[in-house]
């Protein structure tokens, strides 16, 4: 017969969920700078990059990452998950999509408690 | 939840604000509460065709954060005569110092703009509870329209049959809309028809259109003497409920309820 788990037990195991979560953010975020940094020295030195999130900017952004940029700006601040659920695509997609635009330049990323908030910066 | 229809087109004289006005004022006669706002800054227009009183606030000064929404809306029912729902006016300032203004405003603006009109869903849709928010826009793809193009759920796209708006609508179709992944319909205005057999030419006529652009026709609309002789002294679908340009009007809203329920 299974043993009941105990208090201490569920606590620990949700400070482990915690912890890979955000090292499961922490890796999407090194994976996106890697491909930067491979663009970057395939393609030579990268331009400056605008920061303003503007109706032209979002026309030249490639189609999976302008989903996510225009549901940010409808949205205001989202966290990953609220913009997957918004876009009905997959929260860890989102979640690299949105460290790619942190990474651009073109949105903004504040921790509160637990959870990550993106955000257009006015 | 209201929806935001953004009336635009590729060329101008297409007949946006004719259209915009019309639907507006259908709406209302419906019972419906509609809010009509002017985003033609460069070329305001629905001051001078609702010969309406100007506010303390324009548009202009919502954009540039100087105002709430409200302060810039004018209860147009009464003075437009209207019964059943509600029309509110939001006014582009036609001032030429207003004009030359905000054509000269930089992206971080047009960016802030865009936030604002996201806005309004939230502030007039879903506070006052209002069914429709209807954007006239400028002509073309410039910031102003596209800003409106973003933040709207239904793009009705207003189009002529002279080849060279033919060609840039379509561009702009593929350009612009498909981009950013629009609902979107065609009102051919202005068609000349050349048979008395009307019902067959139009279906003929939406039909060929229909495959030149990739999106559906919502209404040919033929092109009305009257309509044009009126140069917009009037409101059709308050001053001539039975002519035929205010059946097509009806029509176009009917369907306007379908396309909200897709």
């Amino acid at each position: 017969m299974a043993r009941p788990i105990e208090k201490t037990e569920t606590k620990l195991l949700e400070k482990i969920k915690e912890s890979l979560e955000r090292l499961n953010e922490k890796m999407e975020v090194i994976i996106e700078l890697q491909k930067s940094e491979q663009k970057e020295s395939g393609a030579g030195a990268m331009p400056d990059l605008p920061e303003t999130l503007d109706v032209m900017t979002l026309l030249s952004l490639p189609d999976h990452l302008r989903k996510t940029a225009i549901s940010i700006c409808k949205l205001g601040q989202a966290t990953a998950e609220e913009v997957a659920e918004y876009s009905k695509r997959a929260r860890a997609v989102e979640s690299g999509y949105l460290n790619q635009l942190v990474l651009m330049g073109y949105l903004k990323k504040e921790r509160r408690g637990r959870k990550a908030y993106f955000y257009v910066e006015k | 939840m209201g929806k935001i229809i953004a009336v635009h087109s590729y060329k101008g004289g297409t007949g946006k604000t004719l259209m915009s006005i019309n639907l507006a004022t259908a709406f209302v006669t419906r019972g419906k509460k509609v809010c009509l706002l002017d985003l033609d800054f460069r070329a305001p227009s629905l001051y001078a065709a609702l010969k309406a009183d100007g506010s303390e606030y324009w548009l202009n000064d919502y954009l540039n954060g100087v105002c709430e929404i409200k302060r810039v809306l004018i209860d147009s029912t009464e003075k437009s005569g209207l019964n059943g729902g509600r029309l509110l006016l939001g006014l582009a300032n036609p001032n030429t110092e207003a004009i030359r203004d905000m054509t000269a405003k930089d992206r971080k603006w047009e960016m802030r703009a865009l936030g604002r009109l996201l806005a309004l869903k939230n502030s007039l849709l879903n506070d006052m509870e209002l069914d429709y928010i209807i954007f006239d826009t400028s002509p073309g793809l410039q910031y102003s329209s596209i800003n409106a193009i973003v933040s709207a759920d239904i793009v009705l796209v207003v189009t002529t049959q002279d080849t060279s708006d033919i060609l840039g609508t379509r561009r702009m179709i593929q350009e612009l809309y498909d981009l950013f992944d629009k609902k979107a319909a065609l009102l051919l205005n202005k068609t000349l028809l050349s048979t008395t057999s009307f019902e067959k030419e139009i279906k003929e006529i939406a039909i060929r259109y229909e495959k030149t652009y990739n999106l559906p026709v919502l209404q040919v609309i033929p092109c009305f003497c009257d309509v044009l002789k009126a140069g917009g002294t009037f409101i059709f679908a308050k001053e001539k409920p039975d002519h035929p340009f205010t059946k097509i009007l009806e029509e176009i809203t009917t369907k306007i309820e379908k396309m909200e329920k897709c």
